[in-house]
């Protein structure tokens, strides 16, 4: 699920090299924590979050096919 | 490509006239303001507001050249010697127009929603094919991406939802790598299909109560992709006419008679 988010983060993003997707267990939950490059916050929240959005939305069908729950942070 | 100028009493409207026209939501276009509306004196010399609205995948790089138009143009070598190493299988290249070679664009999209497929887990085989009516985005997608495989349901989500975040992330990332002008259509076991026929016998057949009440319906609201699909339909009736109403997630495609056909 990292991986997911990982991937398509770096197609969004000016700064791909910069990019940060970390993963953290707890109790049968996963938060996937996403940092990027100061400016390149804009291209993975989108105008009212609807990239962030979309992005939870594709994380979401993630963690079902893996029997998890998996929430989406974005920053640091 | 895949621009339309629209017009409204207000800009808003004009912008929500456009986006109809385009079946697309608000972040998925460039909008240019061409006229303010102006209220004229006792209803001489005024003007609607008009706006272009064009398609696009991203917001805000417009100025930043495609990858796939900064390639230097393939020089073939006549020494063939020198470089048999590097490239044994030589790759036909398309030229464009201008004698520019052009990357399958299409390809590229697929495998990116392939690997997208493969990094949620899901099974599934990417397949493309030209877009064919309204509900393929004919006249603005390049192409249609259509993903075959078992219990996909979960992919399509309530309403379409899940489709329509995956169709808006790959443009986004296909647009990051190929530039403007590059939208495709993503399908998931025919729904879209499916869902196209539903929305055009749903037309008509309200058309038809329309027709016999003489009185206007409104229909659920809908997205912008299944606006268009009712009003498509509908166009060349000459009994009815459409328009959409309501903002945003509750905006609606109303149905009522056309007052000239009432005439008659």
């Amino acid at each position: 699920m990292q991986e997911l988010i990982e991937y398509i983060a770096k197609n969004l993003v000016d700064a791909p090299d910069d990019v940060k997707v970390t993963e953290d267990k707890q109790r049968g939950r996963t938060v996937i924590h996403l940092e990027v490059g100061a400016d390149d916050y804009g291209r993975v929240i989108g105008r009212n979050g609807r990239i962030a959005q979309s992005m939870r939305a594709l994380l979401k069908v993630s963690a079902v096919r893996h029997r998890e729950y998996a929430s989406l942070e974005i920053g640091e | 490509m895949a621009g339309v100028e629209a017009s409204g009493k207000t800009v808003e409207e004009a912008i929500e006239n456009a986006l109809d026209e385009l079946g697309a939501e608000r972040d998925e276009v460039e909008i240019e303001v061409l006229e303010e509306p102006k209220k004229g004196r006792l209803g001489i010399g005024g003007h609607d507001a008009r706006v272009k609205v064009r398609l696009i995948g991203d917001e805000d790089d417009d100025d930043e050249p495609a990858p796939g138009n900064r390639a230097d143009p393939v020089v073939h070598d006549d020494d063939d010697d020198d470089d048999q190493d590097e490239e044994d299988v030589e790759r036909e290249v398309k030229l464009d127009d201008d004698g520019n070679p052009i990357e399958d664009e299409a390809e590229v999209a697929a495998q990116m929603l392939d690997q997208l497929l493969v990094l949620m887990g899901i099974e599934g085989d990417v397949s493309i094919r030209d877009a064919e009516t309204p509900g393929d985005g004919l006249g603005m997608a390049k192409a249609v991406l259509e993903v075959e495989g078992d219990d996909l349901g979960v992919l399509i989500g309530r309403r379409g939802e899940t489709l329509g975040s995956l169709q808006y992330l790959l443009n986004l990332m296909v647009t990051r790598k190929l530039g403007d002008g590059n939208y495709f259509t993503v399908d998931i076991e025919g729904y879209r299909r499916r869902r196209e026929q539903q929305l055009s016998t749903l037309a008509t057949r309200t058309a038809e109560t329309v027709k016999r009440t003489k009185r206007p319906t409104t229909l659920e609201p809908m997205p912008p992709n299944e606006r268009r699909i009712i009003h498509l339909t509908l166009s060349e009736d000459r009994y009815v006419e459409t328009d959409s109403v309501g903002e945003g997630e509750e905006r609606r495609v109303s149905i009522s008679p056309k007052r000239s056909a009432m005439r008659e």
